[in-house]
């Protein structure tokens, strides 16, 4: 006959603490990697839109953002962001500036695709489309979510580059070029990753796709 | 790998300053201090100390906020006398004060830089010329968007053909900011220093006392010629300033 022996107190408190440990270990770790786990997505096909031509939809690991551009604000920048968007550009454009809680910025075309990352010259990469003359306006002001052109130190310098706000950034306002808002999916931008305490970010997230709403 | 592991240090030192009012003005440590203004000028703040400038030059520190609020009643009445065109043409959006600015070592009450629109002031510049100094500084973000309208050597003309302005404002010992009762030409000893800071006197006075410098001028001719070069181009950018 075999003689049951009976765990102790000590040794049950440490089956259960190994347990707890080992289920919090394993469902951690899928909800770390997972980052984009509690992200609400954004069906298209539920959604409607007033100006359905001024809808871009930029299509990032955590899903779809999507953004309403504003042409009567500043019309020559909103059809350049077209343009790119059209000639599928923007496909492969790494965040590769991020200032956690405040701003990413995407859009190097030369120097900031995911294929082709050129971390030496990044932020200075031409879309080949020339430069753009700044359309700065006093009215339009830069809270969460809004999308501006980047520029370099002087004005009428814009080709490629954009950022999205983060947060409201008051002082941003007249001083860059207004290109839309986010109407959707403040959420996912918020998901892009950092680079820590610093602004540029080594293996950046990166943009699958950036398209025009298809109206058909 | 090499090559990683610097780009990986090098990123790491861009953390640094990575604040929106960094990103358009390269001062570190400034906040907002009012935004929203008539004549859009913005006024930023240093709340803490800052180095800039070619080999870290220029250094200022942090404001005391009750002095800040103190002086910028003063500050803003003469600002406010600038209409927002005016500025706009003459490259100036931004105002930032902080305490103690100096340029080389050498203390300075404000320092004009066009190309980032900005002007920096010292608050706690000399108290008996401290308005003066705003409208000299200013004058100087004018010559630099209008050089050819404030031309130093044609200003120089005004003067005896026996006088010499100094090689540099910095490099004379002629420093007194004190109005001169006998001008000869000139209100200041300062104003003797280089054509510029002669100019930069002429405005300033012409916008704190302007009833005194008409009365110094009935007596002073090369000083009259002077005074009308410096009101007739100002009046060019705009007719209501002087």
């Amino acid at each position: 006959m075999i003689k049951t022996i009976k765990a102790s107190k000590s040794e049950k408190i440490l089956f259960i603490f190994l347990i707890v440990l080992g289920v919090s270990a394993f469902s951690s770790f899928f909800l770390l990697k997972n980052k984009c786990l509690f992200v609400e997505k954004n069906d298209l096909k539920k959604l409607n839109f007033e100006n359905p031509d001024n809808i871009a939809v930029m299509n990032l690991e955590c899903g779809n953002v999507i953004i309403e551009l504003y042409p009567d604000i500043s019309p020559k920048a909103v059809e350049r962001f077209k343009t790119l968007i059209k000639k599928k550009m923007y496909d492969g454009s790494a965040f590769y500036k991020v200032v956690e809680n405040t701003l990413v910025q995407a859009g190097d075309i030369e120097f900031g695709n995911i294929e082709y990352l050129d971390y030496s010259k990044i932020g200075s990469g031409k879309s080949g489309l020339g430069l753009l003359k700044s359309e700065l306006s006093d009215n339009f002001e830069f809270t969460e979510g809004s999308i501006g052109f980047a520029r370099s130190t002087e004005f009428d310098s814009e080709d490629s580059e954009f950022f999205i706000t983060l947060k409201e950034i008051p002082i941003y306002q007249g001083e860059y070029t207004p290109i839309g808002k986010v109407k959707y999916g403040l959420d996912i931008i918020k998901k892009i990753k950092t680079g820590n305490k610093a602004i540029y970010v080594l293996r950046p997230d990166y943009i699958n796709t950036f398209r025009m709403l298809e109206t058909n | 790998m090499k090559v990683i592991f610097l780009f990986i240090i090098l990123f790491q030192f861009f953390h640094v300053n990575a604040d929106e009012i960094y990103n358009l003005l390269k001062i570190p440590n400034l906040e907002i201090y009012k935004l929203k203004n008539e004549n859009n000028i913005r006024y930023l703040n240093a709340k803490g100390d800052f180095k800039i400038g070619v080999d870290d030059n220029i250094t200022c520190n942090k404001t005391n906020k009750e002095n800040l609020n103190t002086k910028f009643q003063v500050i803003e009445r003469n600002i406010k006398r600038y209409n927002s065109q005016f500025l706009k043409k003459i490259d100036l959006k931004y105002i930032v004060f902080c305490e103690g600015l100096f340029i080389s070592n050498i203390n300075t009450g404000g320092i004009p830089d066009n190309k980032n629109r900005t002007l920096i002031l010292d608050i706690n510049f000399n108290e008996k010329y401290f308005e003066r100094m705003i409208h000299h500084e200013i004058f100087h973000m004018i010559q630099n968007s209008y050089e050819d309208d404030f031309n130093d050597q044609k200003f120089s003309l005004f003067n005896n053909s026996d006088f010499e302005y100094a090689e540099c404002s910095t490099c004379s010992d002629r420093l007194n900011l004190d109005l001169y009762e006998n001008t000869n030409g000139f209100l200041t000893e300062y104003s003797k220093s280089i054509p510029s800071e002669d100019m930069a006197e002429i405005f300033s006075f012409l916008m704190v006392n302007k009833n005194l410098i008409e009365e110094k001028i009935k007596k002073d001719s090369i000083l009259k010629n002077k005074v009308n070069f410096i009101k007739t181009n100002i009046f060019k950018i705009d007719e209501n300033i002087l």
